[in-house]
């Protein structure tokens, strides 16, 4: 019996503190994985004098499942086509503008991409960016990469030097872009063609198909070259000075990852007050300058690649704007996301 | 007696809400397909299983699955068998240390094991599949020894000692003795090597690199990436059924070797 005492104890002890943070001192965040400079959560926490619950994902698609199971969060980051499924399902709630009062801090650039949200009504940008190749330019000359585009996955003359990101939806926007198509085509021919040339692509070049590992193999210049996110190539590039980045010609996916409250959430006010927090200047610009992908935040994005900043002369910081081929993701139906995986497999299997 | 049973109901429990429902639930997934909205209207179809079985790549991959697991568990038997019966022969204090040794990496968990192998195997330009055959062996190795040292440890030595006064020489009292006797720790040592293996995703994943996959990846794919969770229960549904049959299989052979 006395163990059971003790026990009782035990477990009240542990309830005390979880009892004294009341609800509404505590913020659950839910960020993508190394995607935010730690300190800025800390400052936030103390100068709200709340806590910070801080988890991580490491897809759209794990978010989302999570979420579905019935986590509860008060701010998630996901990406463009994500937020537009949360809003279709009705996931998220509206952000109170009176709170975000600075969204005039918000760059003309990622302002171009928000089709799924035009107005800001459930979403602020967060970070931005464009896919890209990085690559070696004392093995591929610039003009001829720049000429060459996307086609350069199918040149037989880099066979073996080539990394491939293994995600589905980019290896197809590759092969769609390359072929003249949108990213976002539902037609089945459109789709087989991009299938063969993903096909073609692994006889050619027989790439490694890698994920995040390739950001240090680039840097130590393992490989020619490698489809990368704009982020990851700025640091790349900074990492190593033979390095180049390309935004081919043929138009590219832009990937907008932008703040939103989920209806579930059990602190709106805390939420939009935290997402007012991180768009103001100071914050942006230390995010950015930790994780090198584009800031939302105009001052901010001008800062760190003019003269003097972080990223002065680093091609692929600023993510391409404006440009008509351009395109971001829109959130495609199920079928078909699940054809993706099936031709996705083929091509990693070589068959 | 009666409150014995009592005592089980908390198992009971635990099994019906943690292994039979989500069995059922996957069970309710494969056979349906998504009914919009993901509402609950059920329509059920055999088209996930069709789409698994018709599809030569994914055939392939169920088959190099099955590959890799029988390869990992025969080498496991060849490197595990004589280390047991090596380490059943020393003195008790020595099979203690032994056993210790052995289980001492089962402390740190597999995925950081698997991850310095990763680093490990990139300076080397081996075949994915060897990769992921030495990150297997590696780590399922200590089940084998483990089940095999424990069945030969519990032998009776007279029973060696009477097939030496019979005149049997050390090689034929080993393959008329210990042998058959060891058998069921052998089977229980390919029941733990086996079906981890078969069933492996994380192996493969770090170490064979984007071009290697098994079927515990295609289930990934499409449950996470995918979101595709009807196909995804489906393949999750044919791994469960393979697996069955090779337990069955080995229970089989198992009570074939006792009655012999």
């Amino acid at each position: 019996m006395k163990k059971v005492w003790a026990m009782l104890l035990v477990i009240s002890l542990l309830a005390v503190p979880m009892m004294a943070l009341a609800a509404d001192d505590v913020l659950n965040v839910y960020n993508w994985g190394e995607y935010i400079d730690k300190q800025v959560i800390t400052n936030f926490e103390k100068e709200y004098k709340v806590r910070v619950n801080y988890d991580v994902y490491d897809s759209n698609e794990t978010m989302y499942t999570k979420l579905m199971s019935g986590a509860s969060y008060d701010v998630i980051i996901p990406s463009d086509y994500m937020i537009e499924r949360l809003i279709r399902e009705k996931k998220l709630q509206a952000l109170d503008h009176s709170i975000i009062d600075n969204l005039d801090n918000l760059a003309e650039g990622v302002r171009g991409y928000q089709q799924y949200d035009p107005d800001n009504t459930y979403s602020v940008p967060y970070l931005w960016q464009t896919v890209g190749i990085v690559y070696d330019t004392t093995k591929i000359d610039p003009a001829d990469m720049e000429a060459q585009g996307w086609n350069a996955f199918l040149n037989p003359d880099y066979k073996g030097h080539v990394y491939m990101y293994d995600s589905e939806r980019d290896a197809f926007m590759v092969a769609l872009k390359a072929l003249g198509y949108s990213a976002n085509t539902d037609k089945a021919e459109e789709l087989n063609a991009a299938y063969n040339w993903l096909r073609e692509m692994d006889k050619a070049v027989r790439p490694s198909y890698v994920t995040d590992e390739v950001i240090d193999a680039m840097a130590a210049g393992e490989k020619w070259m490698a489809l990368v996110y704009s982020g990851d190539a700025a640091y790349i590039l900074s990492e190593n000075e033979d390095m180049g980045y390309c935004t081919p010609s043929q138009g590219t996916n832009v990937a907008v990852d932008a703040m939103v409250i989920p209806a579930n959430a059990s602190n709106p006010e805390l939420a939009n007050k935290f997402i007012k927090y991180i768009l103001d200047y100071e914050n942006s610009l230390m995010i950015s300058e930790e994780v090198g992908y584009a800031s939302a935040n105009a001052q901010v994005l001008e800062e760190l690649s003019g003269e003097g900043g972080d990223y002065e002369g680093n091609d692929a910081y600023v993510p391409r704007d404006g440009y008509e081929l351009d395109e971001i993701y829109h959130d495609i139906p199920e079928d078909l996301r699940s054809q993706y995986s099936s031709m996705w497999i083929k091509v990693k299997l070589h068959e | 007696m009666k409150s014995f049973f009592r005592m089980t109901y908390p198992y009971i429990l635990w099994i019906g809400l943690f292994i039979v429902a989500p069995m059922i639930m996957i069970l309710l997934y494969a056979l349906t397909k998504d009914g919009g909205n993901r509402t609950l209207i059920f329509q059920f179809t055999f088209d996930n299983f069709s789409r698994f079985f018709s599809d030569p790549t994914f055939m392939r991959v169920l088959w190099t699955s099955l590959r890799i697991a029988f390869l990992t568990t025969v080498f496991c038997i060849l490197i595990g068998y004589p280390a047991a019966l090596f380490i059943a022969n020393l003195s008790e204090r020595a099979q203690t240390m032994m056993v210790l040794l052995l289980t001492l990496p089962m402390w740190i968990n597999m995925l950081l094991k698997t991850y310095a192998w990763r680093g490990i195997l990139m300076n080397f330009d081996l075949e994915s599949e060897v990769k992921v055959f030495i990150g297997m062996v590696y780590d399922f190795l200590p089940y084998m020894i483990i089940q095999i040292h424990t069945s030969i440890a519990k032998l009776d030595r007279n029973l060696t000692i009477a097939a030496y006064d019979l005149g049997a020489n050390k090689w034929k009292t080993f393959l008329k003795v210990t042998l058959p006797l060891s058998v069921p720790g052998i089977i229980s040592g390919i029941t733990l090597v086996f079906l981890p293996a078969v069933s492996s995703f994380v192996i493969p994943k770090l170490l064979g690199g984007g071009d290697y996959v098994l079927i515990g990846n295609l289930i990934e794919t499409f449950f996470i990436t995918t979101g595709d969770w009807n196909f995804g229960s489906a393949i999750s549904l044919i791994m469960a059924l393979i697996i069955i049959a090779s337990m069955w299989l080995t229970k089989k052979i198992d009570r074939n070797a006792q009655e012999d």
